[in-house]
């Protein structure tokens, strides 16, 4: 038994100092990384218009409120192309986030929903599986109306077919106001 | 006869011994007892033969001697006639009451088995883990240990984050104090479990209502204070090692110790380490994904003396990884809602892994503290401590992109702490005993983007006095005590500590004042009195951004001012044979208690739109009642139980009738818990080496009723009673000591869940656990 001992004697004391040596001298690189979603651009192309529609919230939750412009579309028009753009403008300089959801489209979905105003959203692309992505989207516009137009886009969805529930994690969730005149 | 002729002699030689005006004024009390039986052992003669005295144990085994010197070497001798001579070697330093165990007629000459100071450390109420419940605990964390204790529970982030929470309060308005240092970290987060490792603890004792005179500011309503084993006196060399494993997570722990006292010098040193491993617990029906941990902890402490000099040094170090359930982890309110309605957790990994993922926990901690110590005079001393601190919590969060991801942390704090402490302490004199000291307190943290919390530094000065009187034998014991704290923090919200923009400083008094009333030899009264503050947090004061966990938007409120408490609890204390009673009942008055109150309104951000909480405050009051019992049965049985009862309300600003009050439920409260069993000893307990038993306990929460009316996400969870076994036996391996140890956790792997478990919302609570370990002590 006291051998046992005696190898205690050396080795704990041996072990002990040789973690204290090594993490002594770790990595002291604690930046951290954070990727925040501070603006979605809706891009709208089509007979007619050709527009730019922003929600911004620059200094993040809280603080000064969201910028948010109203979409506003011309009555009876179809085949309007709808391009999403996020961006992180908390960053200098500011970072395209959306290239990175395009690369990642299989772990990606664009919800839609429209209420009140008589829009219609129809889908564009798919994923690189064939599935739904809604990155680029086909609009049409009917008669003058007002309301309300929510888009989320969600995180590794687990049903990228239902468009209510698709499972994952939402990255932004936006209520743009819609008005069709 | 014998009794009033051992009382006479004391009695007659105090005064006489007090006029000669030395050191020797000191009292044994024993109590003999029958080993085996565990009988008291009438009529004993006792002799100290270096002091020439002598007493004769009453009928009930009761023995009194008084006018020992401080701090001499004495044998204490005992003989019976159906007995084997005992003797035991004794140095004392204050009034002591020991218990002696004489065996019968054997060759086993084992003896002390409980030893304490006549006079408590503090006339506040506190609990003292149990040796048996230590070990069969240790290897899970502190929060578990603690949880056992009357008034003491545990506010949980998943499993593997626990905080203690004492009579209700924890984070910022209780203190940790590890060795002597007062653990700094980021306590104020309900996610940021305190960075300790519970091997590196020889006694856990809560202190319990405001402590603030001995601990600080933070420790508003109460402490917990993990000492460590003495370094040993004699020379040689001596350790442990232990070994644990759990079958719920397939979790292993080790940890050794070991000590040595250097031939011929006074140099005594000590090296620890545990390692930690587990993977995902499981649930009753079902894995926690991402629940592993691992754990590495080091640390050394070294003491000498030379000549009136006393010097200690320490240091450790702590490193910790958590995995954090991957189904809590929502990304807004409308995720949130989906989580809690799911009976089962969404995004879950219903798997065993030992992997740790995204989100997860990174905590580093490192201390360090030299303390020295020098004898002025025979009565008066100096002490003077330095600790450094270095704590750096880093959070992973799910990052949106999973290719080109990086492997920095979302959340990053790193905080320096360094506190010099100076104290003048005084043996009794003229039964006063007590000192003064100050503290001085520099701490510098610096956060990562997207902390909530600016960056700062704060500095702060402290005096304090404290005096206990007790003229033994006289029933009545007092303590008074005094401090002044002054903090000053410069805060800094974008981002860099050369441009301070916010300057807040607080300063206030806390004191104490306590009573112990001895009724009789077996009972006693206390009551404790205290008045104890705390300032304001930066998180509370500076605090903006959504806080994911609970769905909310959590806003500080930079003209907040300290919480001031005024805390009093009785505690009734009978001891007698093996029988013991304690029942503590307290208040705890709060003045501008701060808390998070919920807004009409929400806060818009992109993930959607949360609740919003600003932080507010306002008066609250905290009462309740602990108790705990241990009766003997017959044959070794002993009925244990225990209750925690607590009851907290504030008054609320009435949205309904502008300017008035109502009464509110405080929310995140602990539930009403009862806890009871049995536990069979073999009682054949000795110093080196724990009884043989088994312990059945069962314990039932209740439903916590009274919450307030708002920010209710879920119902709070439904009572439950959950078993529990822990079993110990001792053999001896070489002569050397082997513990071996059994303990089931949630032995009928029921589901629940706890009210104070953020993840509550998401996930059960874990299933059985069956854990094994096993202790070697080797040297002597």
């Amino acid at each position: 038994m006291t051998y046992i001992t005696s190898a205690m004697r050396f080795l704990l004391p041996t072990a002990v100092l040789a973690f204290l040596l090594f993490t002594g001298c770790k990595d002291n690189n604690t930046d951290t990384e954070q990727e925040n979603i501070t603006s979605i651009e809706v891009d709208l192309a089509g007979f007619n218009i050709n527009q730019k529609f922003y929600w911004k919230d620059l200094d993040g939750p809280g603080g000064n409120p969201p910028v948010i412009d109203t979409i506003v579309l011309p009555a009876s028009t179809l085949n309007i192309t709808g391009r999403l753009k996020v961006y992180d403008e908390s960053k200098n300089p500011v970072d395209d986030i959306t290239e990175e959801i395009e690369a990642e489209n299989t772990a990606h979905l664009f919800v839609y929903s429209a209420s009140g105003a008589d829009l219609n959203i129809g889908p564009y692309d798919t994923d690189d599986n064939g599935d739904p992505f809604n990155l680029v989207t086909v609009w049409r516009a009917g008669q003058p109306s007002t309301g309300t137009l929510n888009i989320r886009l969600y995180h590794e969805p687990t049903d990228k077919m239902n468009s209510t529930n698709p499972g994952g994690e939402v990255d932004f969730d936006v209520t743009f106001p819609v008005r069709i005149e | 006869m014998q009794k009033s002729k051992a009382l006479l002699i004391g009695f007659c030689l105090l005064p006489v011994l007090l006029l000669r005006a030395q050191d020797c004024h000191l009292a044994l009390r024993g109590h003999i007892f029958e080993s085996e039986t565990g009988e008291p052992l009438a009529f004993a003669s006792v002799s100290i033969p270096e002091a020439e005295k002598g007493a004769v144990a009453d009928e009930n085994g009761y023995f009194f001697i008084a006018g020992l010197c401080d701090n001499r070497k004495y044998t204490v001798e005992i003989s019976h006639v159906e007995c084997d001579h005992f003797s035991q070697a004794l140095q004392i330093r204050e009034n002591t009451e020991m218990d002696f165990r004489l065996a019968h007629n054997t060759v086993l000459k084992e003896v002390v088995v409980r030893e304490k100071a006549l006079a408590p450390q503090t006339a506040q109420a506190e609990s003292t883990v149990g040796r048996e419940e230590m070990e069969a605990t240790r290897g899970i964390n502190l929060g578990e240990t603690l949880k056992r204790l009357p008034g003491v529970t545990t506010l949980n982030t998943g499993s593997t984050i626990a905080k203690p929470v004492i009579q209700g309060l924890h984070s910022n308005r209780i203190a940790i104090v590890s060795n002597g240092v007062a653990l700094e970290g980021q306590q104020w987060g309900s996610e940021h479990a305190p960075e300790i490792d519970p091997f590196t603890a020889d006694k856990i004792v809560v202190v319990k209502g405001a402590a603030g005179v001995r601990y600080g500011a933070g420790a508003m309503a109460g402490a917990v204070v993990l000492t460590p084993a003495p370094l040993r006196k004699e020379e040689g060399r001596d350790g442990w090692l232990a070994l644990g494993g759990f079958s719920n997570g397939l979790g292993g722990v080790f940890s050794g110790s070991t000590d040595w006292h250097l031939p011929g010098k006074s140099l005594a040193i000590r090296l620890q380490g545990t390692v930690k491993r587990s993977g995902n617990l499981r649930a009753p029906d079902y894995y926690l994904g991402n629940t592993g941990a691992s754990e590495l902890n080091f640390s050394a402490m070294a003491g000498w003396e030379s000549g009136r000099w006393t010097h200690e040094a320490g240091a450790s170090t702590f490193n910790q990884r958590i995995g954090i359930l991957r189904a809590s982890h929502v990304g807004n309110l409308t995720d949130l809602q989906l989580a809690i309605d799911s009976p089962v957790p969404l995004n879950n990994t219903d798997a065993f892994d030992y992997g740790i993922e995204r989100p997860y926990q990174h905590i580093l901690h490192h201390t360090f503290k030299y303390k020295a110590e020098y004898q002025l005079t025979e009565k008066w001393k100096l002490t003077g401590q330095y600790a450094f601190q270095f704590n750096n919590r880093r959070e992973y969060d799910i990052v949106r992109y999973t290719g080109t991801a990086s492997d920095k942390p979302q959340l990053s704090f790193r905080l320096w702490t360094n506190t010099l402490d100076m104290a003048l302490e005084h043996r009794p004199w003229a039964h006063w005993q007590g000192g003064l000291g100050v503290q001085g307190v520099q701490q510098t943290n610096f956060v990562g983007t997207g902390g909530l919390i600016p960056d700062y530094k704060t500095t702060g000065l402290s005096v304090w006095a404290m005096e206990r009187w007790r003229r033994f034998p006289n029933p009545w014991e007092f303590e008074f005590g005094a401090r002044y704290d002054y903090r000053r923090t410069a805060a800094t919200t974008d981002g860099s500590l050369q441009n301070i923009d916010t300057l807040v400083h607080f300063g206030n008094f806390s004191a104490t004042a306590g009573a112990i009333y001895h009724l009789s030899k077996n009972l006693s009264v206390t009551l404790n009195t205290g008045l104890a503050w705390r300032p304001p947090h930066v998180n509370e004061l500076f605090a903006r951004g959504v806080h994911h966990g609970a769905g909310t938007y959590e806003q500080g409120r930079p003209d907040l001012i300290p919480e001031k408490a005024w805390n009093t609890n009785l505690t009734l204390q009978w001891q007698k044979d093996r029988t013991e009673v304690t029942l503590t009942v307290y208040r705890n008055q709060i003045r501008d208690f701060i808390y998070l109150d919920p807004q009409r309104n929400f806060v818009l951000t992109v993930r959607g739109a949360f609740p919003a909480y600003y932080y507010q405050q306002t008066d609250a009051v905290l009462g309740g009642f602990d108790g705990s019992v241990t009766l003997p049965l017959s044959g070794g049985l002993y009925l244990e139980s225990r209750v925690s009862l607590l009851r907290g309300y504030r008054h609320a600003a009435d949205s309904v009738t502008e300017g008035e009050t109502r009464r509110d439920w405080l929310p995140l409260m602990p539930v009403d818990r009862f806890q009871y069993g049995l536990k069979w000893t073999n009682g054949s307990g000795s110093k080196s080496s724990g009884d043989t038993y088994l312990r059945l306990m069962a314990t039932t929460a209740m439903r916590q009723s009274r919450i307030p009316e708002e920010g209710l996400l879920k119902e709070a969870p439904a009572a439950f009673t959950t078993l529990s076994l822990d079993a110990g036996y001792s053999l001896y391996l070489n002569k050397m000591p082997l513990e071996l140890g059994l303990s089931i956790q949630n032995l009928a792997n029921i589901r629940y869940r706890e009210y104070l478990n953020f993840f509550r919302y998401f996930a059960d609570e874990p299933g059985i656990n069956i854990g094994l370990r096993a202790k070697l002590l080797f040297g002597g």
